[in-house]
């Protein structure tokens, strides 16, 4: 297949994410398990004979959704909940949560309540990262996951099942950095929406399918030489439990910048970290857990190890960025929290940084090109006085 | 409209035991303003009561939501909220948080404590966020909101990361297993379990920053004044199942601070001997807590703490008490049968645990329809808290079973706890209106509550 034809498949799946896991239901017969983002460790429901899939952002207009869920609230979670009370998530096996966000947490109420016959379950992660006693709860968190999953299954999951699925899901993740060094590294021309696209799909897709689509993709990028591009290297931050709208991704590289790395969730962040398939699974897991905040810190835990701000500034340097752009969804108390401590520390260093709020409704996305226009018109004047000045 | 249900310009008739409630917490703040200068430590948390762990090793506590509470019903907390916003914290984040680190950012300005101004001096020049002693520890105990433990966070993190914190992690009581239950079931046992060795640890914790033994016998004497003034509120709150209710949920409001932040001593018990006395009294005299009483509310949601006065007198002018609230009757100490005042942890893990926030809706909501059949309730208002979705969260599903289960009608308002501007009073007013003449309509057809 073409590196085209390769992105138009996965990007179907990105999509069309509840279609794909149906269709994925009736072909293979697998349970479907949804999840909610961030943290939720796929590869124990796989394990279980059953296909994760993280539940998404729908692009559908919220309506009947707004009868359960406060306007006030961010587009994920209310696109969620819209979700849930239109009978979308119907043919899901299950619904897990594993995370602690409040707004997810009323989400998670109002989904058991309008999924009356679908096992809805909530393992709430410790969230306060460095004490001594994380490691056990994550621990312990996991274990009664999988006895959750145990029960739905009606058998239990051995060690050697999870380590098979660790396994699939680390190659997983290291064809994707794999990827975003060729992009860093200038060797694969890829889009801020294809990097999304081939993310976001490794979130729904059949694990062993993806890699499959992944090896393709990475030998057809080895069979072809990138031109250099040209333009204001920017650096992505943000945007956690929902995928960037692509319309916002594809608008600063149409206003000139070339999206060169991102903290995303559905970027770097979700494929940060390898799970250790040497040891005792849960072990493994939970070792993870914790290690995965240290290599992206992530503002909706508290980690007295870890400093987001400072994790962007060395990220920007690494990949060379000249201009780092925050896309925040509106309402997101996580980054709300956390951006005044970003701000200090780029203005101090003196790094160029745009904050973009965005929504589930998109308006004023011409006013929102202007302003991403002067940042970058800023950026690159401000990076040919230092490139003279040296 | 009927005009039965027009305000007629009637005012709360607020319980005279309020006043001994005011004196409580100005003396209360007083000693927290002095504490540097009489050598003590200050910690600052926030989240429930974990104030008595403090007192028992004598080191004063800042509890930022009821220091935020206090400023807006002072109207002192734009300096401290503007402070917030200049360094960046947007007006969406909770207003308590955005409060109390705006006097974090303040107490970082000015760089030294503030000179001793009293009070009352203080509060008369607007400059009443900037006179709390900058914290010499941290402890998060936030149950259910993710944003309590992150306020903690971006604190510790203002104040340079140099003051030590202690996380208590609160689990979140949703019930996966079929044994779940109030109080009870594996999960919740597991939970309270949890707890109680994060509380010793945390014990041991702050016996390190002071470098004392930590004083058992004080928190066991504390947890008893405690426990007994958890039992008598909650047995005066209980009486105001008479008609008309002697008291009101703002009534109750006014008396959290006691069995919040209040030192744990007679002088709590006092109080709720005394509030206690006044409700016996009262309902001898068919004395309600509004000149007259013709409907019967729950207050579903947070306090507003800038518009408790405004709002109970409007409720008073349209004859409509509110008789009782999940935020005081689900919370502080309401289950002080639980503690143990010889081994108190346990105790205090459960009525941590079972907040009014921290339960799932389904068990949230069997307590709600338990309240609302105990005090006869005819109506719901729902306030939400434009920045509290943690009070907010199960609000659609509570009003779904109060309408389906007990056929109340509802009111949902719009407000906040510490930001005036989320509040839009004429929206409050057709939004009740319309709720009381719906209970009208049901009397006219002769539909008993």
């Amino acid at each position: 297949m073409s590196i085209e034809s390769i992105l138009g498949t996965l990007e179907w799946t990105a999509e069309n994410s509840l279609a794909a896991a149906s269709q994925w239901k009736q072909a293979s017969g697998r349970r479907i398990v949804g999840s909610f983002p961030m943290h939720f460790p796929g590869e124990m429901a796989h394990a279980a004979g059953c296909t994760p899939v993280i539940l998404q952002e729908s692009h559908e207009p919220i309506t009947v959704g707004h009868g359960m869920i406060y306007p006030f609230y961010c587009g994920f979670t209310r696109s969620i909940v819209d979700q849930a009370c239109k009978g979308d998530y119907d043919f899901l096996d299950a619904i897990m949560f594993g995370d602690h966000c409040v707004q997810v947490l009323g989400a998670a109420d109002v989904v058991r309540a309008k999924l009356p016959n679908t096992r809805v379950h909530f393992y709430q992660l410790i969230s306060s990262m460095s004490d001594p006693w994380s490691l056990g709860r994550a621990r312990e968190t996991f274990l009664n996951l999988k006895e959750g999953l145990e029960e739905m299954i009606g058998h239990s999951i051995d060690d050697e099942a999870m380590r098979a699925s660790i396994r699939l899901f680390n190659r997983n993740r290291q064809m994707l950095r794999k990827l975003y060094e060729m992009r860093r590294a200038g060797d694969a021309r890829l889009t801020a929406r294809q990097m999304q696209i081939l993310v976001k799909s490794s979130m729904i897709m059949d694990k062993a399918e993806h890699n499959r689509l992944l090896e393709e993709l990475l030998a057809e990028f080895d069979k072809t030489r990138a031109t250099a591009q040209r333009g204001v290297r920017v650096y992505l931050s943000g945007h956690f439990c929902q995928a960037p709208k692509t319309g916002v991704l594809d608008m600063i590289e149409e206003c000139g910048g070339i999206v060169v790395d991102d903290d995303l969730y559905h970027g770097q962040r979700f494929i940060s970290t390898d799970v250790d398939d040497s040891i005792d699974p849960l072990d493994a897991l939970a070792k993870w857990y914790l290690e995965r905040n240290l290599k992206v810190p992530c503002p909706t835990r508290v980690d007295q190890n870890a400093d987001w701000e400072n994790y962007l500034l060395d990220a920007m340097e690494r990949s060379r960025a000249d201009g780092m752009i925050v896309l925040m969804a509106k309402f997101c108390e996580p980054h709300m929290y956390y951006y005044p401590e970003i701000k200090e520390a780029f203005e101090k260093r003196g790094v160029p940084h745009l904050l973009i709020e965005t929504e589930h409704e998109l308006n004023s996305f011409e006013a929102l090109r202007t302003r991403v226009e002067t940042f970058l018109e800023v950026v690159k004047r401000q990076t040919a006085a230092r490139r003279i000045a040296a | 409209m009927n005009d039965l249900i027009l305000p007629q310009g009637k005012k709360a008739n607020r319980l005279k035991t309020s006043s001994m409630n005011n004196k409580m917490v100005n003396d209360y703040w007083t000693d927290v303003f002095n504490a540097k200068a009489e050598g003590k430590l200050v910690c600052w948390y926030e989240g429930v009561a974990i104030n008595p762990l403090m007192q028992a090793a004598d080191i004063r506590w800042v509890h930022g939501e009821a220091w935020s509470a206090l400023l807006a019903a002072r109207n002192n907390e734009q300096p401290a909220q503007t402070a917030a916003e200049h360094r960046g914290y947007m007006k969406e984040l909770c207003s308590y948080a955005r409060t109390h680190i705006g006097c974090g950012v303040l107490a970082q300005n000015r760089g030294v404590e503030a000179s001793g101004s009293s009070f009352s001096d203080a509060l008369g020049a607007g400059l009443l966020g900037e006179r709390i002693p900058a914290p010499d520890m941290f402890i998060s105990a936030y149950p259910y909101c993710s944003t309590g433990q992150q306020w903690d966070e971006m604190l510790f993190r203002l104040f340079g990361k140099k003051i030590p914190i202690f996380n208590i992690s609160v689990p979140w009581v949703w019930g996966n297993k079929p044994d779940a239950m109030y109080l009870g079931g594996s999960e919740f046992n597991e939970a309270k379990q949890y707890m109680v060795k994060q509380i010793r640890a945390c014990t041991d914790w702050i016996a390190q920053q002071t470098g004392k033994k930590y004083n058992w016998d004080k928190l066991s004497e504390i947890m008893s004044y405690t426990k007994t003034a958890g039992r008598l509120r909650v047995e005066a709150m209980e009486l105001c199942k008479a008609k008309p209710a002697p008291a009101s949920f703002f009534d109750w409001t006014t008396s959290l601070a006691p069995v919040n932040f209040i030192p744990g001593g007679p002088a709590i018990v006092d109080y709720f001997e005394k509030t206690k006395a006044e409700i016996v009294q009262r309902i001898a005299d068919n004395e309600g807590g509004i000149p007259q009483e013709k409907y019967r509310l729950f207050w579903d949601g947070i306090m507003n703490w800038n518009k408790i006065g405004w709002l109970a007198n409007k409720f008073a002018a349209y004859d409509a008490n509110m008789v009782a609230g999940r935020y005081t009757h689900m919370g502080f100490w309401h289950e002080f049968e639980s503690i143990d005042v010889e081994n108190p942890l346990e105790g205090m893990a459960v009525n941590y645990l079972v907040c009014p926030i921290n339960l799932s809706a389904p068990l949230m909501i069997e307590q709600i329809i338990k309240l609302c059949k105990h005090y006869e309730i005819e109506g719901v208002v729902l306030h939400a808290a434009r920045t509290c979705r943690a009070f907010s969260n199960p609000q659609f599903l509570i009003a779904d079973a109060v309408q389906k289960r007990l056929g109340l009608p509802v009111a949902m308002i719009e407000g906040d706890m510490v930001d005036e501007s989320f509040y839009k009073d004429e929206i409050v007013n057709s939004r009740v209106e319309a709720m009381l003449e719906s209970i009208e309509a049901r009397k006219r057809v002769g539909i008993a509550a």
